[in-house]
C-alpha cells in the first residue's frame, strides 16, 4: 500500500514460502498467492521452475538470489514482486515482496520515456527519408535537364539552320511548330530547375542596383508588339515619384511580372491589360511598389482560385493555351522569397486582377547609368580564326561547326574527348577552344587544367577557352571560371550569343 | 524428467521482444508500444522432432537503453540461450551488437546467444540484408513478430539446438 506522503514508497506485503529442494511447499502463508501446502512450488509458476536447476547446482552461490521486478500471476491474482531466494541445507525459502502499485506508477514514467524516445527517433527517420527524397528529386533533375539540354540544343540548333535555307510554305510551318514545341520544352526545364531550387531552398536571392524604369521599358515594349498582333490594347501606367534605379534581385523581379504578363496576354483575346504600378510606401531607403496587371481575359473560376498557384495546376479552361503549370507556382514561391505578397480576383469571361507587392531598397545619391553591353569585333587578318570543338555528340559537333562556318570567319577542329583536344592543341594553334565538360577520359575542367598549367608555350596556355553544358547553373559557370576557362555557354545556346562570346573572348585576346 | 530449458529475450527497448515473446506464446501481436517493466515469463511446450517434449521458459526482459550490461544479471541465471533482439528500422540498436556479444560471451560463455533483427515487414529484405552485411552485423534470422515471418520457424530450431 502507498505512503500517503510519498507515492513512490510503498511497504509491501509479503509471502514467505518454505520448500524442499525438490519443490515441495512445506510451509506458506497465503497473504498474496493461494498456493497450496504440499504441491509442486516448480508448477506454481513458470519462474520458480528454474530454481530447480539452481537446487541442481553446485557451483552456483546460492545463499540469497534477488530477482527484483518479476511479473507472477495465477489463475486469481497478477502481482509484480521482487523475490528474494535463499538456499538453506534443507529447504529454499522463498519471499515474495508485492511491489505492484510502485512498478505501475513506475511504468507510466518508462512508458513515457521511451515512446518519446522512440517517436523522436521515428520523426528523425521520417526526416531522414524526406531529405533524402528531396535529394533524389533534385539530383534526379539536374541529370534529366543535362540529358534533354543535350538533344534539345541540336534540335533547336538544326531549326534555325533550316529556317535560313529555301522552304516551301508548309515546310516553314513545321520548322515553326518544331521550334515552338522545342521552345516550350526549354522552358518548361527552365521551370523545373527554378521550382527544384527553391523548395531546397538553394536559390539565393540577389540584392543588386538596377534600372527598374528600364525594365518596365522593355516590358512595354514587348507586349506592345504582342498586343498589336492579338489586337488588344496594353497600357502602362507608373506612379511619377517611382525610382529609376531599385535594389533588388532584378531577375527574379523580371521573372515575376514576364510570368504574370505572359499569362495575361495567353488568355485575353479581345479587350485590354493594364499593367500600373504604384507606390504603397516610402521610407527613408525602402519603398514598397504594388503591381497590378489587369486583363479582360476568359478569367478563372472560383472554386480554382485557391489552387491557382498549386504545381501543374492548368484547369480545363486553360488546357487549350500551352504552358506547364509551373509558371504560378514559381510566382508564389519566389514572392514569398522576396517577402511580397501576391493576390488574385478573378470573375469567369470577365477577366482578372493580379496584385503583387513587393518591397525594394534604393539609393538616395545619383546614381550611375547602367552599363549597356559592350559591342566586340573581330580583329582585322587575313586568315580565318581556328576554333577547336571539343565535342563527344556527334550531332552538337555538326551544329556546332554549321554554325561557326556559316560566319565565314572561323576554321573548325573537332576533337572528342580531353585527350585528342590536349593533342591537337600540341599540333596546331588556335585561336579559341570551345570546350564541353562532361567528356570521357579527361573532362573539360581537367583539359583546361592542363593546356594552363602543362605548357611553356603561351599560345596554348593562353588561349581562350569557353566551357559549355546543358548543366545551365550558375555553379557550373562558376566551375569553369575557376577551373581557368574564360567563360561559359549553357545548352541549348542561341547562335547570336555563341558567336558573341567567340567574338568577344578572340577581341579580347588580340587587344591583350 | 521433464526437459526444461531457460531461454532470456534481450535487446534495446522498443525492438520487439515482448512482440516476439506474444507471438510465440499466444500467437497474438499489437500494434501498441507496452513498456516491459522487469520480466515476463511464460511457458511453452514444444514437441521436438524425436517425440520428446521441451518446456520452454521465455524471460522476457526489459530493453535496455545502452548496453545488455544494464540487464540485471539474476534474470541472466540459468539460461540456457540467449536471444538478442534488434530493430531493423533502428541502427542504434544493432550498432551495439558487437559490443553487446562479446560482453555476454565473455561472461556467460557456455551459453548460446541468437541474434535476431526483428520489425522485417517495415524494410526492404534485400536492402536490410545488404545493409547488415556492409556493416558487419552478424545475425541468426531476420523476423516480422507482427506478420509472424520466420518466428515460429526460428524458436523451434533454438529448441531443437538446446535440447541436444
Amino acid at each position: 500500500m502507498a505512503n500517503q506522503n510519498n507515492p513512490l514508497q510503498f511497504n509491501p506485503q509479503v509471502q514467505i514460502i518454505n520448500a524442499s529442494y525438490d519443490g515441495i511447499i512445506t510451509e506458506t502463508d497465503k497473504n498474496l498467492f493461494n498456493w497450496q501446502k504440499d504441491t509442486s512450488i516448480y508448477d506454481a509458476h513458470p519462474f520458480f521452475e528454474v530454481l530447480r536447476s539452481f537446487a541442481e547446482d553446485n557451483d552456483l552461490d546460492k545463499k540469497a538470489l534477488n530477482f527484483p521486478c518479476i511479473h507472477l500471476e495465477d489463475n486469481q491474482s497478477e502481482k509484480i514482486c521482487d523475490i528474494t531466494v535463499t538456499f538453506k541445507e534443507q529447504e529454499i525459502i522463498i519471499i515474495l515482496f508485492d511491489y505492484t502499485g510502485k512498478y505501475k506508477d513506475l511504468n507510466q514514467i518508462a512508458q513515457q520515456k521511451n515512446e518519446s524516445i522512440l517517436l523522436s527517433k521515428e520523426l528523425e527517420l521520417k526526416n531522414k527519408y524526406l531529405i533524402e527524397k528531396e535529394e533524389f528529386k533534385n539530383s534526379f533533375i539536374a541529370n534529366i535537364n543535362h540529358e534533354i539540354r543535350t538533344p534539345l540544343t541540336s534540335i533547336l540548333g538544326f531549326v534555325e539552320v533550316l529556317e535560313k535555307t529555301k522552304l516551301t510554305f508548309e515546310q516553314e510551318e513545321l520548322a515553326r511548330i518544331i521550334k515552338r514545341e522545342s521552345l516550350h520544352l526549354n522552358a518548361l526545364i527552365d521551370d523545373m530547375i527554378d521550382l527544384s531550387k527553391i523548395e531546397s531552398g538553394k536559390l539565393k536571392i540577389v540584392e543588386e542596383r538596377f534600372a527598374f524604369q528600364n525594365l518596365i521599358d522593355g516590358f512595354r515594349e514587348s507586349f506592345s508588339k504582342i498586343a498589336e498582333e492579338k489586337q488588344i490594347v496594353f497600357e502602362t501606367n507608373i506612379d511619377s515619384g517611382v525610382q529609376e534605379y531599385l535594389i533588388g534581385d532584378r531577375t527574379r523581379i523580371y521573372q515575376i511580372l514576364n510570368n504574370i504578363l505572359t499569362n495575361a496576354f495567353k488568355f485575353t483575346e479581345e479587350g485590354k491589360i493594364i499593367f500600373s504600378i504604384t507606390k504603397n510606401y516610402q521610407r527613408t531607403n525602402k519603398v514598397s511598389l504594388n503591381f497590378k496587371i489587369e486583363d479582360t481575359g476568359i478569367g478563372i473560376m472560383e472554386e480554382n482560385i485557391p489552387f491557382l498557384f498549386d504545381r501543374f495546376s492548368r484547369f480545363e479552361a486553360n488546357k487549350r493555351v500551352p504552358g506547364t503549370g509551373l509558371g504560378l507556382a514559381i510566382v508564389k514561391n519566389l514572392v514569398d522569397l522576396l517577402n511580397g505578397e501576391i493576390k488574385v480576383t478573378s470573375e469567369l469571361e470577365k477577366g482578372t486582377v493580379f496584385n503583387i507587392k513587393l518591397p525594394f531598397k534604393f539609393e538616395v545619391t545619383k546614381a550611375a547609368p547602367e552599363r549597356k553591353k559592350k559591342k566586340y569585333k573581330l580583329p582585322k587578318t587575313k586568315n580565318k580564326f581556328r576554333i577547336l570543338v571539343v565535342e563527344d555528340e556527334e550531332i552538337t559537333q555538326y551544329l556546332i561547326m554549321k554554325v561557326l562556318i556559316s560566319q565565314g570567319n572561323f576554321f573548325v577542329d573537332i576533337a572528342i574527348n580531353g585527350e585528342e583536344a590536349i593533342n591537337y592543341i600540341e599540333r596546331r594553334r588556335y585561336d579559341l577552344v570551345l570546350m564541353d565538360l562532361t567528356l570521357s577520359k579527361i573532362d573539360g575542367y581537367q583539359a583546361t587544367h592542363m593546356i594552363r598549367n602543362n605548357y611553356g608555350d603561351k599560345f596554348i596556355s593562353d588561349v581562350p577557352i569557353i566551357g559549355f553544358s546543358g548543366k545551365a547553373s550558375h555553379v557550373a559557370r562558376d566551375k569553369c571560371i575557376r577551373s581557368g576557362m574564360d567563360d561559359f555557354i549553357a545548352k541549348p545556346f542561341e547562335q547570336e550569343e555563341l558567336i558573341y562570346k567567340i567574338t568577344k573572348q578572340i577581341a579580347k585576346k588580340a587587344v591583350s | 524428467m521433464k526437459l526444461s530449458k531457460k531461454v532470456v529475450l534481450l535487446g534495446h527497448f522498443g525492438v520487439g521482444k515482448t512482440s516476439l515473446f506474444r507471438r510465440f506464446m499466444d500467437n497474438e501481436f499489437s500494434e501498441e508500444y507496452k513498456v516491459t517493466l522487469g520480466v515476463q515469463i511464460k511457458k511453452k511446450v514444444i514437441t521436438l522432432p524425436d517425440g520428446r517434449e521441451l518446456s520452454m521458459i521465455i524471460w522476457d526482459a526489459e530493453g535496455h537503453s545502452d548496453s545488455v550490461e544494464d540487464t540485471r544479471k539474476s534474470y541472466l541465471l540459468g539460461s540456457h540461450a540467449f536471444i538478442y533482439v534488434f530493430d531493423l528500422t533502428r541502427e542504434e540498436t544493432y550498432i551495439t551488437l558487437t559490443k553487446d556479444l562479446k560482453y555476454l560471451k565473455e561472461n556467460y560463455n557456455k551459453i548460446p546467444a541468437k541474434v535476431i533483427g526483428n520489425k522485417l515487414d517495415l524494410v526492404n529484405e534485400k536492402e536490410i540484408n545488404t545493409l547488415l552485411t556492409e556493416k558487419n552485423i552478424p545475425f541468426d534470422c531476420l523476423t516480422s513478430a507482427k506478420t509472424n515471418k520466420n518466428v515460429e520457424h526460428f524458436f523451434s530450431d533454438l529448441a531443437n539446438e538446446i535440447s541436444k
